[in-house]
């Protein structure tokens, strides 16, 4: 990793880092509660970080998305539903992540709202944050919101699918799609661990299809998805 | 250590045993992907955590209570939703900063509003979203999104 991507990819904490320095010169009894509270946050999270992360890994080998999508169907009705809220719920990574993915499934035939539902899922509902919430804000608006969330990613779905022409979207999804960029997404792992130094499989399935890069970057894939890429890669 | 820290902790010892009894590989692949994703996420939550407890000593509480817990409860939800639109903060980070939040005067359903909107619509993540599903596409889920948080956070008030 050169400089300048240690820089960016450290670049929240020393924006805060600097702007501690400046706020110690300038006040210091600001500092002094500032860096309080700032420890407070730290200790919290230190407590309950190491077990999300574990839970959110486990959950990552024992449910597999490929399985759980084996369940889509036609993917209409109320089985499609589940099955979209199932798969959003149980992916780690930002909701960026979801775009190839749910992108993909729309060129295999999945409805607009399933998709949509897939995504407000993978934004929203995930059982590790379900417990950070509960911890701090108390389990009954942690309860509250999951009941009254449900409908409403049902709902968004609903509604975009009514104002959003499919073959539309399909369209846009055609132009943009480059063939190897998404042969190579199909075989990482799609993980979104980060372990290759990008955020996503998706930014490095880019970064392998348009740049020079170090092939071996994916620990999950290993040798195996090493000879993989290079055969994509080399046509 | 509170409560539900240690039920938390317990429960995690505990789905960690039983899957190394059944598949030790898959367990460490599964301890592996965990590492990996807490060390690229390590500095971003801490420099956002040092970066929230600077806002908060900064921003005196009556400005928090004018914003998000005045005496029209409905302009406060609008104010959160707002706020949640354009932030763009780890989610598991938004849980403690609500309840600092919420501990300064903040009314829930604007808290509400925040997380909603924070996880749901996309500002920032929009030319990413245009980019694979288009402008209209885009647009209509993010606002529809936008309206149903706020009715998430209208029926919450109801509801606590």
């Amino acid at each position: 990793m050169s400089a300048i991507d240690v820089l960016k990819k450290r670049k929240i904490v020393i924006v805060a880092l600097v702007a501690y320095v400046i706020v110690f010169f300038y006040d210091q009894s600001k500092f002094t509660i500032a860096l309080g509270g700032f420890w407070m946050y730290l200790k919290e999270m230190i407590e309950i970080l190491p077990a999300i992360f574990i839970i959110t890994g486990l959950i990552d080998v024992w449910v597999s998305r490929d399985t759980i999508l084996k369940f889509f169907g036609s993917g209409a009705g109320i089985k499609g539903k589940m099955v979209s809220v199932l798969v959003g719920s149980v992916s780690a990574g930002p909701i960026y992540a979801a775009f190839p993915i749910t992108h993909s499934l729309l060129k295999k035939g999945a409805s607009l709202s399933n998709v949509v539902v897939m995504l407000s899922a993978w934004a929203v509902i995930k059982i590790p944050m379900l417990i950070v919430e509960s911890k701090f804000l108390g389990i009954s608006f942690m309860g509250a919101r999951y009941v009254l969330t449900l409908p409403g990613i049902l709902l968004i779905g609903v509604i975009t699918d009514r104002f959003v022409d499919r073959k539309e979207v399909l369209a846009i999804v055609e132009k943009k799609d480059s063939a190897i960029e998404s042969k190579l997404l199909e075989l990482l792992p799609g993980y979104n661990c980060g372990a290759c130094g990008y955020k996503s499989c998706a930014g490095y399935a880019k970064m392998l299809a348009t740049k020079d890069v170090k092939i071996d970057a994916c620990k999950p894939g290993g040798d195996k998805l090493v000879n993989l890429i290079k055969e994509v890669r080399g046509k | 250590m509170e409560t539900s820290t240690l039920v938390l902790i317990v429960i995690t010892i505990a789905a960690l045993l039983m899957s190394f009894k059944k598949d030790k590989d898959k367990t460490i692949l599964g301890l592996k992907l965990a590492k990996g994703r807490f060390f690229e996420m390590a500095g971003e939550i801490v420099g956002i955590l040092a970066l929230i407890g600077l806002f908060l000593a900064f921003v005196p509480p009556e400005t928090i209570k004018d914003l998000l817990g005045g005496s029209n409860p409905l302009i406060s939800t609008f104010n959160g939703a707002m706020i949640g639109t354009i932030a763009i903060i780890p989610a598991f980070v938004a849980f403690p900063l609500s309840a600092s939040l919420v501990s300064m005067g903040a009314n829930l359903m604007a808290v509400a509003a925040f997380i909603a909107t924070l996880t749901m619509v996309g500002f920032i993540t929009a030319p990413i979203e245009i980019e694979y599903f288009g402008k209209r596409f885009t647009f209509v889920r993010n606002v529809v999104s936008f309206l149903v948080a706020i009715a998430i956070a209208i029926g919450m008030g109801a509801i606590l």
